[in-house]
């Protein structure tokens, strides 16, 4: 058995699709070859705005004198993404699916009924997932590709034909649904023939003759009878929503409710396929920005809260008229728990607290120290924080003496006397020092401009504030004297 | 007259939760006060050269070494990276404001076993006029977790919101002229709700030792 998922004036569900807010409203969709809106003419309109009187092919002027029928631009953009989204729903249910054409699609559901029941059931399952994507379908179960593609076109809601009744149930669909070839539809209506019922009745022989092997063909799907395999669909898997505005937008904030609706749609196309992504690109007219995330997520609420932090520290150069969301393919992460797990933080909200924090202090400012290879002081990167890192051996047994460090180190005046420092007076703090342990004599990286060489004391001061215990160095290059920082 | 099974069941219906706690990585300061407050705030403060911050990289470390994961909020990027890896995040301000924000972040996302405030370098008047309702939020957001706020400061600001402050000042000890070690005394200022514990001395003394390149340089 097969089924087939068609969408019914499919440039207009998928514009309704990104703007629910039009639901219910007649609409018309208008397109012009040439882009001048002068010339601009119907391509589609819902049931509503050709009950108001509209007609495909309507000049846009005329459209004017329907003021209840909002008028919209085709975005064949949205079309594509309302495909894509209509194939992942199909690519939920059975893995050999038809890309039969932009606005239907054929699935096979030979040994679904072990997981989904009987095919009315299926149907039904089906017809939820199209309208949970935003689509209003119909649905149609038949026993052959072609009896289930016209059923779909013919009937609304869902209908399951069972095996053998397809040509006493296909008869009531009028010819235009069989095909749209003018030449073919003419001839039909010279015969005054209006029905798959009238134009199955005729004899194959006869049609032969008079249409050819064409007329043979559609002949065939009039009965019921086509037999022809599944062509299945192959791409690789891809999950990109867009909306196109009709105008601009400058803040912000208003941009969040757009990529809402966008994020929403592509994490339920990815529970759809049952994948979750790790990387998410987000396009703004030519603007793109990447947000890189460690782990798999599907999660809408928490990736429009990380991509509108990201675009609030990146914010697009100029006013917005296109928005596309794409995201990258992943398989969901799976995790064990346990009762004597560690504590940690949860991965999906630490990614959301951490890019708060960097919008706060700053990107280069957040994450896991990482000493650098080399003996240059204060070297080190800060990495990305993971909370799934094991931990590591302890450095030293006992209680180590911390440095405070001043960042960058303070220009200070020193004396010496014997080659011992014993005055001090850099920002703040002077007095005499009462204890110096040092020269600690370090150098490095002669090779490069940026060498370095140093001379560092450990000096107790007596300051106003008390016995304070510093690090403090001297560049011997330049005779210069710095304080590095405070042991607490 | 109230029967004493009615006296002791009323008593341990309404006795005070015992919190866990766990351990600074110093022993001598977990004899005497059982060790940090899970779910509670914990104050360290000193002058300058007191041992404070050793005090709270000890109590990392300790928090590392149960495989927990830290956050240290670094109120004048001060930190000096070492020793310290696993599951640390270090959050590198600039000012008071960042810092406020970045713990209070921290402490809504959760899951962190210790969470270190280090407003140390900033201003003390700043410091003064914070509200106690913030430090009071702060609480109130770790209560019933498992997590433990330290707030390491010159001076004693979150006041009564802390449930263990401790006032810490050190002198240093030198080996021919030779930085050895230092000796912070640890003055428990207060103490509140410690599983059965009963402190009988306010002080208590632990040193810190200078790093692996010192102490291997000597002669």
């Amino acid at each position: 058995m097969f089924a087939s998922i068609f969408i019914p004036h499919f440039p207009v569900q998928s514009l309704v699709r990104n703007e629910p807010e039009l639901s219910g409203k007649a609409i018309a969709v208008v397109h012009s070859d040439a882009g001048d809106p002068a010339l601009q003419k119907v391509v589609e309109a819902n049931v509503a705005a050709i009950r108001a009187g509209v007609e495909p092919g309507m000049t846009r002027l005329r459209l004017q004198h329907f003021p209840e029928v909002t008028i919209r631009q085709r975005s064949v953009a949205q079309e594509n993404s309302a495909h894509a989204a209509l194939l992942d729903c199909a690519g939920g249910f059975s893995p050999r699916v038809e890309d039969t054409a932009h606005d239907s699609v054929l699935m096979d559901l030979e040994g679904l009924e072990r997981l989904f029941g009987s095919y009315a059931e299926i149907a039904a399952h089906i017809y939820d997932q199209a309208i949970l994507i935003g689509l209003q379908p119909q649905v149609a179960v038949a026993s052959n590709p072609d009896a289930a593609i016209c059923a779909s076109r013919g009937f609304q809601g869902t209908r399951v034909i069972p095996c053998g009744m397809e040509r006493r149930q296909l008869a009531s669909i009028p010819l235009t649904l069989l095909t749209a070839e003018p030449p073919f539809l003419e001839t039909m209506n010279r015969w005054g023939l209006h029905t798959f019922g009238d134009f199955a009745a005729l004899p194959p022989v006869k049609i032969s003759e008079r249409l050819g092997q064409d007329g043979v063909r559609l002949h065939t799907c009039a009965r019921g009878t086509s037999m022809r395999p599944l062509d299945p669909h192959k791409e690789p898997l891809r999950f990109e929503e867009t909306m196109e505005l009709d105008d601009a937008i400058a803040m912000l904030e208003p941009l969040r409710f757009i990529l809402k609706r966008l994020v929403d749609q592509i994490c339920h196309r990815l529970r759809m396929r049952h994948r979750a992504t790790h990387e998410v690109h987000v396009r703004l007219n030519a603007y793109e920005r990447v947000l890189q995330l460690p782990m798999p997520v599907c999660d809408s609420k928490m990736l429009v809260e990380l991509l509108m932090l990201d675009l609030e520290s990146h914010p697009p150069k100029a006013a917005v008229t296109k928005v596309s969301v794409e995201a990258i393919p992943a398989k969901p992460r799976s995790v064990q728990n346990g009762l004597f797990v560690p504590l940690s933080p949860e991965p999906e909200k630490l990614e959301v607290t951490l890019a708060r924090i960097a919008h706060v202090v700053g990107k280069g400012n957040v994450g896991s120290p990482e000493v650098l290879d080399t003996h240059r002081p204060d070297a080190f990167r800060v990495s990305r924080f993971d909370s799934m890192k094991p931990a590591a051996a302890t450095a030293s047994s006992f209680p180590s003496l911390a440095l405070r460090r001043f960042r960058p180190p303070l220009e200070a005046t020193v004396k010496s006397r014997n080659g011992a420092p014993w005055w001090i007076a850099f920002q703040g703090f002077f007095g005499p020092i009462t204890t110096a342990s040092g020269p600690w004599k370090s150098s490095g990286e002669w090779w490069q401009q940026d060498h370095w060489a140093r001379e560092e004391w450990d000096v107790r001061v007596r300051t106003e504030k008390g016995l304070l215990l510093f690090r403090i160095y001297c560049d011997p290059n330049n005779g210069c004297w710095f304080a590095e920082g405070v042991y607490d | 007259m109230i029967s004493p099974a009615l006296r002791a069941q009323l008593e341990s219906s309404f006795s005070r939760r015992v919190r866990e706690t766990v351990s600074t990585g110093i022993a001598a300061l977990d004899s005497r006060t059982g060790g940090l407050p899970r779910g509670a705030i914990t104050e360290i403060y000193g002058s300058g050269s007191s041992g404070k911050t050793s005090l709270m990289l000890s109590i990392l470390s300790a928090a590392m070494d149960r495989d927990e994961a830290c956050a240290l909020v670094d109120g004048h990027d001060s930190f000096s990276p070492g020793i310290h890896s696993g599951k640390f995040l270090w959050v590198r301000c600039h000012n008071l404001t960042q810092a406020l924000k970045s713990t209070d972040l921290l402490l809504q996302g959760g899951g962190f076993g210790v969470v270190a405030l280090d407003v140390s370098d900033l201003d003390g008047k700043a410091l003064q006029e914070v509200p106690l309702s913030t430090w009071f939020r702060f609480q109130r957001s770790i209560e019933k977790t498992p997590t433990i706020l330290t707030i390491v400061s010159g001076m004693g600001i979150a006041k009564t919101c802390a449930s263990l402050a401790i006032r810490a000042a050190s002198d240093f000890e030198f080996e021919d002229r030779l930085l050895a070690h230092s000796v912070t005394r640890a003055e428990i200022v207060r103490l509140r709700s410690s599983a059965g514990f009963q402190p009988g001395f306010k002080n208590v003394c632990f040193n810190f030792y200078p790093s692996f390149s010192r102490s291997i340089a000597r002669p």
